[in-house]
C-alpha cells in the first residue's frame, strides 16, 4: 500500500504545554509566547464558574487544544451521550484549535451491581483486533458527527497487553484514521514506555530502534501534533508519569518523527509535580531547538535516526 | 498519566492463566474482565459471586501470570486510587482537615471501590462520601462529618455551576405587579442543608477562620444546630448559616413557590419569626448575589435544578 506523502507543513512546529491549575494566574498574567495551550477538557464540563471563565480567558489570547481522557472511544458499549454532549459544549464555547482524545477505553458496567454504569477515569488499552477497530471507529464517528470536526485519537502508554491482536498498533491506528477520518496525535512518550517496558520483559533488545521502526509505520499525514513528556524508571516498570523533563532518548525519537512528519504542533505535558511555569517554557523552548534541527535542509543535517 | 505508587492487592486471585486457546472472546466481555479485575476490593477479588455468574470470562492477557502485568495491574489500581484521593480531597477539604490526611486517603480508597465513577468527569465524583459517612460504624461518634461533607458537596458542586445573569431591571416589578405568581431568582448552585449541627460554622472555621474553631467547637459542643445555605456570588461560591425563617423563605423559592407562599413559610416559623424582616433580608440577599432578579413562575423557573441528579 503506497504511502500517503509527506504533508506540506510549516518550518517549524508550533509549540504548545500543558496548561495546569497553578499556572492559570501567571500564565494569563505574563502571557509567554506560546504557539497553543492544551488543556483536559473534562476539567471544564460544569456549566460555568471560576475554571470556565479562566479557560476563557485563557482562550481570549492563545489558540487552545482540548484534550480529552474521558470520551472512552474504545469501548464496546459506546460513547456515554452525557459526556458528548458536555464536549460539544464546551468545543461551541471555546472553539479550540485541536480536539483530541484516547486510542483507549474505560466504560462498562460495575462489577457487582448488574446495569449500573462505571467509569474507570483511566487509559485502558484495547486489543489491536478488528472487533475493538471496529468500536472505535463507530465511536469516532459518532463525536466527529456530533462535533461536525475530525478528532486526533492518541497512542497510550500499556502496562498490560491482551492476548488478542490481530494487527499492530501502527496499522490499528492507520486504519482508524483511514476509516473514520479522524487524525492521529502521536505521544513520542508513550512509545518509549512502551519500548522500555518491551526490554523489561526481554521482547526487545533495542527499545529505541523498535520505537523509531512505529513511527516509520505511521502514515505522516495523519497525524495532526505530538506529545511529549517524561516518564520515570520504577525498576521493574517504566510508568508514564508526566512527572519530569523530557528525556534524552525521547528527544531523539521526537527529531526522528519531525523528519517523518513534518512540523507537525508539538505539546508539552506536565502533570505530576508540576514545577515553576518557566521550567515547562524551557522545555517548549527545547522542543522548538530540537524541531530546528532536525528539520534543517538535509544537506546540512545528518540524516541518521540519532536515536 | 499515572502514577508510580505501588499498592497491595491481590492481583494474583484476578489474574487466571487462561487454559484456552480460543481469542474470539466478544471485546465487551474482555473489557469488563478488565474493569472487574481493576475495581475488586484489596482482598476481595472477585467483586461479587453474582457478577461471576453472569460474566466470569478470565482476564485474557498476554504474559498473564508474569510479574511485568501483576506489575502494570498495580499501576492502575494505584493511579485509580491516586485519582480517587486528589479528587475527592479538593472537593472535601474540610472532611480531610477533620479526619487526617492518611485516614482520608483511606476513605477515599473506600469510596473508589464501594461507589466507583459513573462518568468521566471527576468533578461528579464524591456524591456518596456523606451518605457513606454517616452509615460507618466507625465514624459513629462524629455525627456531625456527614453534614460538613453535604455542606462541602454542595460548595463544590455551585463551583461550577452555570454563571447567573443578573437582572437589577426586574426588580421594579415588586412594585409594580401583582405578587401572586411572582418568585425571587436565586444565584445558580444555591442549596440548604438543615443541620442539628453546626456545619455552617465547622466549615467556614476551616475554611476562612471565620468563626474561630474554638467557637465553631464551642457551638459543636452545645449541640447548635444551623440552617446551612450554600450559593454563588458571582464565580465565589459562599456558605453561611442563616435564620431559619431565611430558610424557610429560601427553601419555598427553591421547590418553586411564589413570593407570596415563601414568605408565609417565613412568617409561619416559630423561631423569632419578629426578627425576621424581609425588605433587610433581601438588600442583604441581593447584595451577596443570593438573589439576583424577580420573575414571573412558569412550569420550569430559573430556581430549578441547572445540575439535573445522575441517572
Amino acid at each position: 500500500m503506497p504511502r500517503p506523502a509527506r504533508p506540506v507543513r510549516a518550518a517549524v512546529p508550533g509549540v504548545g504545554i500543558g496548561w495546569r491549575h497553578p499556572h492559570y494566574a501567571e500564565l494569563l498574567q505574563n502571557r509567554p509566547a506560546l504557539d497553543f495551550i492544551e488543556v483536559h477538557s473534562e476539567n471544564f464540563f460544569g456549566a460555568g464558574g471560576a475554571a470556565l471563565a479562566v479557560l476563557r480567558e485563557g482562550r481570549a489570547h492563545y489558540p487552545v487544544s482540548l484534550h480529552g481522557v474521558g470520551l472512552s472511544l474504545g469501548s464496546a458499549s459506546g460513547i456515554d451521550p452525557w459526556h458528548l454532549d458536555q464536549l460539544a459544549h464546551l468545543v461551541q464555547a471555546i472553539d479550540p484549535v485541536r480536539v483530541s482524545d484516547h486510542a483507549s477505553f474505560a466504560r462498562g458496567q460495575h462489577p457487582g451491581e448488574t446495569g449500573q454504569a462505571l467509569h474507570a477515569v483511566d487509559l485502558l488499552p484495547v486489543p489491536f483486533s478488528r472487533a475493538a477497530l471496529d468500536a472505535m471507529c463507530a465511536n469516532v464517528q459518532r463525536v466527529q458527527d456530533r462535533l461536525r470536526r475530525p478528532i486526533a485519537v492518541e497512542n497510550l502508554s500499556a502496562y498490560v497487553r491482551w492476548r488478542q491482536a490481530e494487527m499492530d498498533e501502527p496499522e490499528f491506528l492507520n486504519t482508524l484514521a483511514q476509516r473514520s477520518g479522524c487524525q492521529l496525535l502521536v505521544d513520542v512518550n508513550n512509545i518509549a514506555v512502551n519500548a522500555l517496558n518491551a526490554q523489561l520483559r526481554g521482547d526487545t533488545a533495542d527499545p529505541l530502534a523498535s520505537c523509531a521502526r512505529w513511527l516509520d509505520a505511521i502514515a505522516p499525514a495523519h497525524v495532526a501534533e505530538i506529545h511529549l513528556a517524561g516518564h520515570v524508571h520504577c525498576g521493574d516498570i517504566v510508568i508514564d508519569d508526566h512527572g519530569s523533563r523530557v528525556r534524552d532518548d525521547v528527544w531523539a525519537l521526537y527529531r526522528h518523527a519531525l523528519r517523518r512528519f513534518g512540523a507537525v504542533p508539538t505539546l508539552i505535558e506536565w502533570d505530576t509535580d508540576v514545577p515553576a511555569l518557566a521550567v515547562l517554557l524551557d522545555e517548549a523552548e527545547r522542543a522548538r531547538a530540537q524541531a530546528r534541527h532536525a528539520l534543517r535542509p538535509p544537506a546540512t543535517t545528518p540524516d541518521a535516526v540519532t536515536a | 498519566m499515572r502514577h508510580p505508587v505501588s499498592t497491595p492487592c491481590c492481583i494474583e486471585d484476578v489474574l487466571e492463566p487462561a487454559t484456552h486457546t480460543q481469542d474470539n472472546r466478544p471485546l465487551a466481555t474482555q473489557q469488563q474482565a478488565l474493569l472487574r479485575a481493576l475495581f475488586a476490593r484489596p482482598g476481595r477479588p472477585e467483586a461479587g459471586a453474582d457478577d461471576e455468574a453472569i460474566d466470569g470470562a478470565p482476564l485474557d492477557l498476554l504474559d498473564a501470570g508474569s510479574a511485568q502485568t501483576r506489575r502494570g495491574l498495580q499501576a492502575y489500581q494505584a493511579n485509580g486510587h491516586a485519582l480517587a484521593e486528589r479528587s475527592l480531597g479538593a472537593a472535601y477539604p474540610v472532611i480531610t482537615a477533620l479526619i487526617g490526611a492518611d485516614n482520608f486517603a483511606r476513605l477515599a480508597r473506600d469510596v473508589w471501590h464501594s461507589h466507583p465513577p459513573t462518568r468521566g468527569d471527576m468533578a461528579l465524583w464524591g456524591d456518596a462520601l456523606p451518605d457513606f459517612l454517616q452509615a460507618s460504624e466507625q465514624l459513629a461518634d462524629v455525627p456531625y462529618l456527614a453534614d460538613v461533607a453535604r455542606v462541602e458537596w454542595a460548595l463544590h458542586r455551585a463551583a461550577s455551576a452555570a454563571d447567573a445573569r443578573p437582572d437589577p431591571a426586574s426588580f421594579a416589578r415588586l412594585g409594580t405587579e401583582a405578587p401572586e405568581g411572582l418568585a425571587l431568582t436565586l444565584s445558580p448552585g444555591t442549596a440548604l442543608i438543615g443541620s442539628p449541627h453546626p456545619a455552617a460554622s465547622l466549615v467556614t472555621a476551616h475554611l476562612h477562620g471565620v468563626p474561630p474553631l474554638d467557637e465553631a467547637a464551642r457551638r459543636l459542643r452545645e449541640g447548635l444546630g444551623e440552617h446551612v445555605l450554600v450559593w454563588r456570588q458571582g464565580l465565589r461560591p459562599r456558605v453561611g448559616a442563616v435564620h431559619p425563617a431565611a430558610a424557610a423563605l429560601i427553601q419555598r423559592l427553591l421547590d418553586g413557590c411564589d413570593l407570596p407562599q415563601a414568605l408565609d413559610a417565613a412568617g409561619a416559623c416559630d423561631a423569632a419569626a419578629e426578627a425576621f424582616d424581609f425588605s433587610t433580608w433581601l438588600t442583604t440577599a441581593v447584595t451577596d448575589g443570593l438573589v439576583t432578579g424577580v420573575h414571573r413562575l412558569t412550569a420550569a423557573g430559573p430556581n430549578a435544578p441547572t445540575q439535573a441528579p445522575l441517572p
